[in-house]
């Protein structure tokens, strides 16, 4: 243990001496014990480049994901308003969206979801092209499909499409029967905060907020078991500020680190 | 999560300044700046320099323990271990005695026009 943090925990407060330093390989315990609890807030975060000038054609910008294969394309325009897109299948698309199929014939694709501006390709890792390359050619794939005057949707896309109600009872279904049981033991819980259309937005509270693997919770949790329970369930988004509150990694120290 | 070597801050204080050093946290651990220069007072830019050394899951600059302290703007670089340095650019906010500022951003995403 580092000789900052026993003094930390026998004098119940935190050492202010910077040569001592904090620790580095091990997670120091905020809630343990501090100078001053304090609220932390945020400031608005200020853009780094100039926007781009308006023009006639489409303007897309690609972000690459860092954490895992994918590129979100954001495009100066609504792609799909009121509704949103997932597939995971070049089946899928073809039955719902001439879009979405174009981006899977164009090869490495592992699924697609398309929202408002936006459209989030996960790809697959074949080691043959670059991320930006990657990039460009489905931003080229979606320009070229946007300009030709092809539909985003088939028509029937709505046809099948439950209610937002029924939306509402199945992913509240889901969150009470399987997956808040599933995470109590981390003292974990989600909660449905609304669902616009077939989107849905999530807060994950408890011992999730704040918690490095509730991304991992986020993806090979919840979704499962809302796309389980709503096959025609587009975005999942999570509005939990990981970051807030005055303790969100930890509430009590590890076992056998309090004495 | 990479460790943060070096953070660099330049902060244009607004109306009301800060009347002692100013000092951050990083995982709720509070510590000095290592370099200060310019004012903080009214008005006035400050350029600091820290080295936490750590691996940040939390990086909060103090706010001040009486009254207010306007801040219009705030350049932070951080000289993290997994890359070269990446600098975010925040707006204006307010602190008091019961709040502090989250300084800590991972490195923004690339982004390219396809």
């Amino acid at each position: 243990m580092p000789t900052w943090f026993a003094k930390q925990v026998d004098e119940n407060k935190f050492a202010a001496d910077p040569a001592e330093g904090p620790a580095d390989t091990e997670q120091s315990v905020p809630g343990a014990a501090t100078h001053r609890q304090r609220r932390v807030i945020h400031a608005p975060l200020l853009a780094s480049a100039p926007a781009v000038p308006a023009g006639s054609g489409i303007r897309i910008k690609a972000q690459l994901g860092s954490l895992e294969k994918q590129v979100v394309l954001m495009i100066d325009r609504p792609v799909l308003t009121g509704y949103s897109f997932w597939c995971a299948s070049p089946a899928d698309a073809a039955n719902w969206s001439p879009l979405a199929l174009a981006l899977f014939d164009s090869g490495g694709v592992a699924s697609v979801l398309i929202h408002e501006n936006n459209i989030t390709v996960t790809h697959q890792d074949t080691g043959q092209e670059s991320d930006d390359a990657m990039a460009r050619r489905f931003g080229q794939l979606v320009r070229v499909h946007l300009e030709s005057g092809l539909p985003t949707m088939a028509e029937c896309f709505l046809a099948t499409m439950p209610s937002e109600e029924q939306v509402k009872e199945a992913l509240q279904g889901a969150i009470d029967d399987e997956i808040n049981p599933g995470i109590a033991a981390h003292s974990g819980e989600i909660t449905l905060t609304a669902v616009k259309g077939n989107t849905a937005y999530i807060k994950m509270g408890g011992g999730c907020q704040g918690c490095a693997a509730s991304s991992v919770t986020l993806r090979q949790g919840v979704e499962q078991s809302f796309r389980t329970a709503v096959p025609q369930l587009g975005a999942l988004l999570d509005e939990t500020d990981h970051a807030a509150g005055r303790n969100p990694f930890f509430t009590v120290l590890p076992a056998g680190m309090g004495t | 999560m990479p460790r943060l070597e070096t953070l660099e801050m330049t902060i244009e204080t607004g109306k009301r300044g800060l009347d002692r050093a100013p000092a951050y946290a990083i995982n709720g651990h509070q510590l000095d700046f290592n370099e200060i220069s310019g004012g903080n007072g009214s008005r006035e830019t400050m350029r600091l320099v820290g080295s936490p050394q750590s691996f940040p899951h939390s990086l909060t600059l103090t706010g001040p323990d009486d009254g207010f302290w306007d801040i219009e703007k705030i350049e932070a670089s951080f000289h993290v271990s997994d890359g070269g340095p990446y600098t975010v650019r925040l707006g204006a906010v307010t602190l008091d005695r019961e709040t502090c500022l989250n300084l800590w951003y991972d490195r923004p995403p690339q982004l390219l026009d396809v």
